[in-house]
């Protein structure tokens, strides 16, 4: 029943609002902020405490609403601590911090339906600006959830009854608009920036563009996402898995260090378009060489760099070919990103264009007792490039040199004769370093390359590479081509071909920063299962929800016309009759059919339904003569009804009478149940003789 | 003579499309509200959320971030489904007026008004010429109460009832007119003499002794129906009184003093006072005389009749 209703209407915009609906407001606040929580400054949980702490004392003690000056002092503190934590409001952190700020300070002057309902706008700004900072699964359901909390609290405000039905109406509302939020994002089109915004600084990770031996080692104590990949087409085999990201061709004596395009353009007085070309297609090479096809989903980093199976060839967006073989975006990613890459497998075949020169520069006089080293092996090779090489690599193997992930510290000068000669222990930075070295001390072009090597393949066939899978090795410029060299592949074989994980010695520095990294369970077998279903999980998230860009949405689509092809196809074999015509005729007539069908059973059902119940078959009826101006007045029972209009029906008033017997029979007297059932019939017989024979009102009478 | 004829058509036309315009917005009372009768008009939150949807888009473009455009299209998908859902809560009400039983000028007239439907409503807002209700109807039927000022004497025309909604989030709201012509007798304000108590002690109140039962008439009062008579047998009867002869009293217009609204209300409250008294009493208007009776049927007609007085042409003209 109705409920009777304070005569002042409880939905006025202007009332204030109750204690109940203020703390579902909060709730809705604090699901928003907790999706900021990794990201913004801590204090601002303490603000979201002291405004409600505020509020509940304010509702307690029936304080006035606060006045005018301690708002603006709010937000001038606001302002001033966001300065200090930020040194400028600019930057889009500090913007943040500002949205956020306001939106919960919103609280202390929300006094009626109207200021919630812009806190509830402000909230879901704020979810929205939360997706700058990650767009994962645990991100996408955080702000499923405070969406959903929102949208309740609307209903609630707009006379919801108890949190019950609010959140009965929200889910509705949300299961209700899924299909069209599916639909509109799967088909809107996929448009480039309007115009630049203020774009979140993301913090360099992974490899760096110089590597002194010790660097890498770094990198292996992290278990962070480097990047993942997909390949369509072949998969390399796990001694062919090696990322090239960049090549290092400055040394010195301590570090190796990469130069840019720029840089080498202004070292070598040439223009910078010599050492790069932007396209989706390599200037350098031709794209017929590639082997493997891979779409890699890119993390957000502040280096443009991009990963590649050997020599880049061709991509799916334009990207910067440099001179060495490497590749780089075009601008930094501030989120993640699908990128496809064509890539030769192999290194480079083509000539670097800083010249050979560029790639035998040594500092002088430095590493005496390596030269000495070197100039014995070139003698004993006979002065043969290829034969010096083998030597030099089989010397790696020979000597009593171990891979270590903690190997003693070089200190001096000549850090690489202390390493050949005296600690003897080091992995891949140290020994890639040493051969290069020693390549360019016979005169052989040679640099370092750092990336990555190998990476985890899941049981979907997607590669996750992690930052302790970074890698540095050597290549050489041999006869037309450069050539790859692995020193560590000799040392310690069981690294290539299973990861930094299989290295036994120094492996306690080995994910020592990933201390509560699910990585580290891997030797449990269901919680390694847990980890690989939740990152093919993420993976299928990323690549197919937040990677859903302009490419995937033009290949989607044209997979969906494909697929109604094959489906038009396949119809018109099917149905009769020839051509495009025929065929949509006959689909419309099946079709019409089908909602025939379904109308008929549904008919069917309600008069079912209608026979099995008295009440129903006259409530109809009722209705039905409501529609023809025979309307029951208030207060009337049905059967009075129908007796108090049978004199004026005509031919139908002997039916109306007898309804209206059977229905107080049928209604009160006690009867058996074969009984029961004839009157029922009788019923709904006499029924439908009064809808036949009454006779139709005049028009206008 | 020309230019009248000219003028007249238009203004007919006009009337007729006035008309044409009334029928167009309004349905009619105890009709269920059909689908070509309901307006939905945003509100200021609703604009706010287009708005914020244009903004989360832009959001989503520029900054190239799929759950951006994902949280955009869900606002947007939202509102068209809580556009549906706000107009199925007000499509298919049949409302139903109860008029009051009796309202006096200055004070105020509880207009009954009963919603039905099939389904469950939710947050239905009433108006009605200033006064405004709200009701939900949980199982078939709701009830809620229009409080309307009513300040003068006669008749009133109650204007049309507006029925809205914004359920299910506030962002529209779905509006629907109702026409009815429907019209309240406001009776006379009563107005008590300034000396009537000296007459009011000697009256022969004494109620008579019992004379027997009759059968129920609509309209008898229920405080005199044989309740336990009806438990027993089942049929309806009053209980009848052998009163006293009574003096009767005349309610005179004429004798009254000052202006006619004045007199009206004089009038009012002594039918209101020889009613609860239960005394016979007759009424004399100028034009109109109501023959001696007593009971609720015969005050009601004595009210009216106050109410429906319009003051003859020669004294209106005086």
């Amino acid at each position: 029943m109705s409920t009777p209703r304070p005569a002042v209407s409880p939905l006025a915009e202007e009332r204030r609002l109750e204690r109940g609906l203020l703390r579902e407001l909060f709730i809705g606040q604090c699901l928003v902020l907790a999706l900021h929580l990794a990201w913004m400054p801590a204090w601002l949980a303490a603000l979201a405490l002291a405004v409600a702490g505020y509020r509940g004392w304010q509702w307690r003690r029936g304080l006035p609403r606060v006045g005018v000056v301690t708002r603006l002092a709010a937000v001038g503190g606001l302002v001033l601590a966001l300065r200090w934590e930020y040194g400028t409001l600019g930057s889009i952190d500090g913007l943040i911090g500002l949205l956020l700020g306001v939106y919960l300070l919103k609280l202390l002057e929300t006094q009626d339906r109207r200021d919630a309902r812009v806190v509830v706008m402000i909230g879901l700004i704020a979810t929205v600006v939360a997706f700058l900072h990650d767009q994962g699964v645990p991100m996408a359901a955080g702000a499923l959830l405070a969406l959903a909390w929102l949208l309740q609290s609307l209903v609630r405000l707009a006379g919801g009854r108890d949190r019950r039905q609010a959140w009965r109406e929200a889910a509705w509302l949300l299961a209700l608009s899924a299909p069209l939020m599916a639909l509109l994002f799967v088909a809107f089109p996929r448009l480039g920036p309007l115009w630049s915004m203020p774009r979140l600084d993301r913090a360099a990770t992974g490899l760096s563009d110089s590597i002194a031996p010790g660097d890498i080692a770094e990198l292996s104590r992290s278990a962070d996402r480097a990047f993942r990949a997909r390949f369509e087409g072949p998969e390399p085999a796990p001694d062919e898995r090696y990322w090239r990201v960049y090549t290092l061709s400055y040394f010195d004596g301590v570090r190796w260090s990469r130069a840019s395009p720029e840089q080498l353009a202004a070292t070598l007085e040439r223009p910078v378009e010599v050492f790069v070309g932007a396209g989706t297609r390599s200037p350098w090479q031709a794209p017929a060489a590639a082997r493997f096809r891979a779409e890699l989903l890119l993390e957000p980093d502040s280096r443009p760099w991009r990963p590649s199976l050997g020599a880049p060839l061709a991509t799916g967006r334009a990207q910067r070919y440099l001179g060495d073989g490497t590749l780089e975006g075009l601008a930094a990613l501030s989120s993640r990103a699908l990128l496809r890459v064509d890539s030769s497998g192999a290194a480079p075949a083509y000539a670097d264009p800083a010249g050979a020169r560029w790639h035998r520069l040594l500092p002088v006089d430095a590493n005496p007792r390596t030269r000495a080293l070197v100039e014995r092996l070139w003698r004993d090779s006979g002065g043969d490039p290829d034969a010096y090489l083998a030597a030099m690599m089989a010397r790696f193997g020979e000597a009593p040199y171990r891979y270590t992930l903690s190997p003693p510290r070089l200190g001096g000068t000549d850090r690489v004769d202390a390493f050949l000669f005296d600690t003897r222990a080091g992995y891949c930075s140290h020994y890639a370093s040493a051969a290069a070295v020693m390549a360019r001390m016979a005169g052989i072009p040679a640099r370092v390359v750092a990336g990555f090597l190998g990476g985890e393949r899941h049981p979907d066939g997607h590669y996750t590479v992690r930052d302790y899978d970074a890698h540095a090795w050597v290549e050489v410029w041999r006869e037309g081509g450069w050539q790859r060299l692995d020193p560590t592949a000799v040392i310690a074989p069981e690294r290539i071909e299973q990861g930094p994980q299989a290295v036994e010695e120094g492996a306690e520095a080995f994910l020592a920063d990933a201390r509560f990294s699910a990585l580290r369970l891997r030797e449990l077998g269901w919680a390694n299962r847990l980890r690989l279903d939740w990152e093919r999980l993420e993976y299928r998230w990323q690549r197919g929800v937040i990677g859903y860009q302009r490419e995937s949405r033009r290949s989607l689509l044209a997979r969906l016309a494909e697929g109604w092809r094959a489906l038009w196809t396949r119809l018109e074999a099917w149905l009769p009759g020839q051509g495009a015509l025929a065929t949509t005729l006959g689909l419309a007539a099946v079709l019409l059919m089908a909602a025939g069908v379904a109308l008929l059973a549904r008919l069917g059902v309600g008069r079912w339904r209608r026979q099995r119940d008295e009440r129903r078959l006259v409530g109809a009826l009722q209705a039905w003569l409501a529609r023809r101006g025979l309307a029951a007045v208030p207060g009337e029972s049905p059967a009075a009804h129908l007796r108090r209009i049978a004199p004026e029906a005509g031919p139908a008033g002997r039916a109306l009478n007898d309804c209206a017997h059977d229905l107080e029979r049928l209604a009160y007297a006690p009867l058996e149940a074969p009984e029961r059932a004839a009157r029922r019939r009788r019923l709904s017989r006499r029924v439908a003789e009064v809808r036949r024979r009454l006779p139709r009102p005049r028009r206008g009478g | 003579m020309s230019v009248a004829a000219g003028v007249a058509p238009p203004a007919s036309r006009r009337e007729r499309l006035r008309r044409w315009w009334r029928g167009r917005l309004a349905t009619p009372i105890d009709a269920p509200l059909p689908q070509r009768r309901l307006f939905l008009i945003p509100t200021r939150f609703g604009l706010g959320w287009a708005t914020l949807v244009v903004v989360l888009l832009l959001f989503g473009i520029n900054y190239q971030n799929n759950l951006a455009y994902a949280l955009a299209f869900w606002l947007f998908a939202i509102a068209v489904v809580a556009l549906l859902r706000g107009w199925l809560n007000l499509l298919g009400v049949t409302p139903a007026l109860r008029l009051p039983r009796e309202a006096f000028a200055g004070g105020e007239a509880c207009l009954g008004v009963v919603l039905r439907t099939r389904r469950p409503r939710s947050a239905l807002e009433l108006h009605c010429a200033g006064a405004d209700a709200w009701l939900e109807i949980a199982d078939g039927v709701g009830e809620a109460e229009l409080r309307l000022p009513t300040p003068t004497r006669g008749r009133l025309a109650l204007p049309w009832l507006r029925l809205e909604t914004r359920w299910p989030l506030g962002l529209v709201r779905v509006v629907a007119w109702v026409s009815h012509d429907a019209e309240l007798l406001v009776w006379p304000r009563p107005l008590e003499e300034e000396a009537p108590a000296a007459r009011r002690g000697s009256a022969d109140e004494a109620a008579g002794d019992f004379a027997g039962l009759r059968r129920f008439q609509p309209g008898d009062s229920p405080g005199q129906v044989a309740w336990k008579q009806w438990s027993r047998s089942g049929v309806l009867a009053t209980k009848q009184f052998s009163a006293p002869p009574r003096r009767e009293r005349w309610l005179d217009f004429d004798a009254c003093h000052g202006d006619p609204e004045r007199r009206l209300s004089l009038l009012c409250a002594r039918v209101l006072a020889h009613h609860r008294a239960g005394e016979r009493f007759g009424l004399r208007l100028p034009g109109l005389t109501l023959a001696p009776g007593e009971g609720d049927g015969h005050r009601r007609r004595a009210l009216d009749a106050l109410a429906r007085f319009g003051p003859p042409a020669g004294e209106a003209a005086r």
